[in-house]
C-alpha cells in the first residue's frame, strides 16, 4: 500500500523539508497550507498520516484537528503534530484532542521519519511495486471470520471484480494461508476468541511477506472499544457490519492503490469516453476528478483530440456532478479537445432548469456523439 | 499555572542562547556562540548589524508572542548567510539557489526565526508565561531601525555562527 502523507504547514520551507524526508520511502506527499486546505486534501486525497502545524492563517492547526475529528470519515487518519509550539501546558491541551504524536520544531529529519514510521508502514523506494496495478488485475483477498454469512456475503458482492476472496475461521489457518499465499490484503474480524485478531494483526506485521499488506477490521457499528484497539493496533481501515459492499469494494482498491480510473475512462476508436455512473457520491467525483486532467493529457499526448462526456447512465444531476462536468469541459477546452454530451432523458431536462447547465446540448447515444464529433470541427463543440 | 520564575536579563539572555543555538544546530548544523549584548534604548542601525555590514541588505524575520507575556523577535540575517542558509535547509546547491526566488529566502529565514522565537516562548510558557505564537513577517532592507514602544524591554544579542553574524532584538512587555 503506497502510503499518503499530508503536511499542513503554512511555512514552504517545513513542506519541502517534509518532502525531502521522506524521499527514499515509497509515500506520496500532499501538502496544505493552513487547516481549510488540510481539510478540503484530508478529504479528497485519504492520506494515511497528517503533519500538522498549529499556527497557520485562515484557519490554525487546533481547530482544523477539532474539526477533523468531528468528521466521522476523517477522525480515523492519525495526526503527527509538527509545530513550533510547544509549551506543556499547550502540548497537553492539544494532546487530549487525540493526535498519535508530537514533534516540537526545530527537529531532525530522521526524528520525523523515526517517529512516522511508528504510525505507518514505510517502505523504502526499493521495494515498492514497481507496475501500478488496475482495478482489472487479479488480486487474492484473505477473510479471517467465523461467521460463514458474512464471507458468503462479501465474496457474493465481490463477485464481479477479479479478485479472489478466500474465506478462513481461525487464526491458525489464517497464518497457513499467509504464509503459502501471502494476500494482497487481509479482513479480520475483531469477533475472533481470546483478541484473536489483534495476535493475529501482530503476526501479519512481523511476517516479512506480509508486512505491508493492508489489514482491514470488521465489527459491528456499535462496539466502539474493539473499533479502538484496532485502530491504535494500526490495522488499515475498519469496515462496520453490515458492510456496505459498494464502499468495501472503492475501500479495498483505495487501500491497494488500484488504478480505478478504467471504471470511467476509455478509447473508443479516436475518441476518450468519460463515463459517469449511475450514483456519483462525493467519493466517486473525487475519484474521477484526480484521473480527469491526466487522461484527458495522455489522449491529447497519444493523438486523440475528441472526447465523449457520457452521463447517459447517471439517476440523479446535483451540484456536484454539474461542477465536475464544468471541470471537464473546461479542461477539454484547455487541451484543445473537442468534445460532446451524452445524456439520458431525465438528466437532460435537469440540466434545463439549472442557469448554468440550459444551454448544454446533449447527444441520446455515443454513435450519435462520434457522428457528431466526425462533422466539422464548428459544428461539433455542443457548449 | 503561576509564574515559577522572574524574568531578567540573564534569563532572557540564555533563553535566545540555547534556541537559536539549538535552531541552527538541528536544522543546518551549524554552532552559534554569543557575542555581545546590550539592553534599552534604540541602536543605531549600523551597531545592530555590525558595522562591517552596516551597508548589506539584511533579512530580518519577525515573530511575536502574545499571552501573559508579550513580545517580539527580530532576528537579523545579512542577506548572504540567509541565503547560505536556505540552501542548507533546503539541500539546494549555489546554482539551484541562485534559480529560486527571494520568497524562497524569506520563507526560510520566516521559518528558522518561527523555530528560534517558538523555542525561546516555550521556555517562557514552562515558567509560567503561558503565550501563544504569532505569523512570522519578514522585512528586507539595508538601512533601518527598529523604534520600540516605550514600555517595552529591549534585550539585543549578538551571535556568531562561523564567522557570519545574527543578531537577535527581542522587546517584552509583561501583562499586568
Amino acid at each position: 500500500m503506497r502510503h499518503k502523507i499530508l503536511t499542513v504547514d503554512d511555512s514552504k520551507t517545513v513542506r519541502i523539508i517534509v518532502r525531502k524526508a521522506f524521499k527514499a520511502f515509497d509515500c506520496e506527499i500532499l501538502e496544505a497550507a493552513n487547516g481549510v486546505e488540510g481539510l478540503a486534501l484530508a478529504a479528497k486525497g485519504s492520506p494515511t498520516l497528517i503533519l500538522l502545524d498549529v499556527t497557520m492563517p485562515v484557519m490554525d492547526g487546533v481547530e482544523m484537528l477539532a474539526k477533523l475529528k468531528a468528521d466521522p470519515a476523517l477522525k480515523g487518519i492519525p495526526v503527527m503534530m509538527l509545530t513550533a509550539e510547544g509549551g506543556r501546558d499547550n502540548v497537553l491541551k492539544i494532546a487530549k484532542m487525540g493526535i498519535r504524536d508530537y514533534i516540537v520544531k526545530p527537529f531532525k529529519e530522521e526524528t520525523l521519519v523515526e517517529k512516522a514510521g511508528r504510525i505507518i508502514e514505510l517502505r523504502s523506494l526499493a521495494d515498492a511495486p514497481s507496475k501500478v496495478r488496475s482495478i482489472l488485475d487479479p488480486a487474492t483477498l484473505l477473510i479471517v471470520e467465523d461467521k460463514p454469512a458474512i464471507v458468503q456475503q462479501i465474496q457474493d458482492g465481490l463477485k464481479h471484480t477479479p479478485w479472489k476472496v478466500h474465506g478462513v475461521t481461525t487464526q491458525g489457518e489464517a497464518a497457513d494461508f499467509c504464509t503459502k499465499t501471502p494476500p494482497d490484503l487481509i479482513m479480520i474480524s475483531l469477533s475472533l476468541e481470546n483478541d484473536a485478531a489483534l495476535t493475529l494483526f501482530r503476526l501479519v506485521r512481523t511476517n516479512p511477506k506480509t508486512k505491508f499488506t493492508p489489514v482491514f477490521a470488521l465489527v459491528v457499528k456499535t462496539e466502539t472499544a474493539p473499533q479502538q484497539a484496532a485502530q491504535a493496533a494500526g490495522f488499515t481501515a475498519i469496515v462496520t457490519k453490515p458492510i456496505d459492499l459498494i464502499d468495501l469494494e472503492a475501500r479495498i482498491a483505495k487501500a491497494m492503490n488500484l488504478d480505478t480510473s478504467h471504471r470511467y475512462f476509455s478509447v473508443d476508436g479516436n475518441c476518450t469516453v468519460m463515463q459517469l455512473p449511475e450514483s456519483c457520491t462525493q467519493s466517486v467525483i473525487a475519484e474521477i476528478s484526480t484521473y480527469m486532467k491526466g487522461k484527458l493529457a495522455a489522449s491529447v499526448d497519444a493523438g486523440h483530440n475528441k472526447a465523449i462526456i457520457d452521463v447517459h447512465k447517471l439517476k440523479a444531476l446535483h451540484m456536484g456532478v454539474i461542477k465536475l462536468l464544468l471541470q471537464a469541459m473546461q479542461t477539454c477546452r484547455e487541451l484543445g479537445v473537442r468534445y460532446v454530451l451524452v445524456g439520458n432523458p431525465q438528466i437532460v431536462a435537469e440540466c434545463r432548469g439549472f442557469e448554468d447547465t440550459r444551454s448544454w446540448n446533449f447527444q441520446n447515444s455515443s454513435e450519435e456523439a462520434k457522428d457528431h464529433l466526425s462533422r466539422a470541427p464548428a459544428l461539433a463543440e455542443s457548449v | 499555572m503561576p509564574a515559577t520564575q522572574v524574568i531578567t536579563e540573564s534569563l532572557i539572555r540564555e533563553n535566545i542562547h540555547r534556541a537559536i543555538a539549538d535552531v541552527l544546530k538541528t536544522m543546518l548544523g551549524r554552532d552559534c556562540e554569543i557575542t555581545t549584548a546590550a539592553t534599552q534604548g534604540t541602536l543605531p542601525a549600523s551597531q545592530i548589524r555590525g558595522t562591517d555590514e552596516a551597508s548589506s541588505p539584511q533579512v530580518v524575520g519577525t515573530v511575536g508572542f502574545i499571552g501573559d507575556i508579550n513580545g517580539l523577535i527580530y532576528l537579523y540575517f545579512p542577506l548572504r548567510f540567509a541565503e547560505i542558509c536556505t540552501g542548507q535547509l533546503l539541500g539546494l546547491d549555489e546554482a539551484e539557489l541562485a534559480q529560486s526566488s527571494d520568497e524562497i529566502v524569506n520563507d526560510a529565514i520566516g521559518e528558522l526565526t518561527n523555530m528560534s522565537v517558538g523555542s525561546f516562548k516555550n521556555k517562557l510558557c514552562d515558567a509560567g508565561y503561558p503565550c501563544m505564537l504569532t505569523i512570522p513577517s519578514i522585512l528586507r532592507g539595508a538601512n533601518f531601525c527598529v523604534e520600540p514602544i516605550s514600555s517595552a524591554q529591549r534585550y539585543i544579542y549578538s551571535f556568531d555562527s562561523n564567522g557570519h553574524r545574527i543578531v537577535a532584538d527581542i522587546l517584552v512587555k509583561c501583562v499586568d
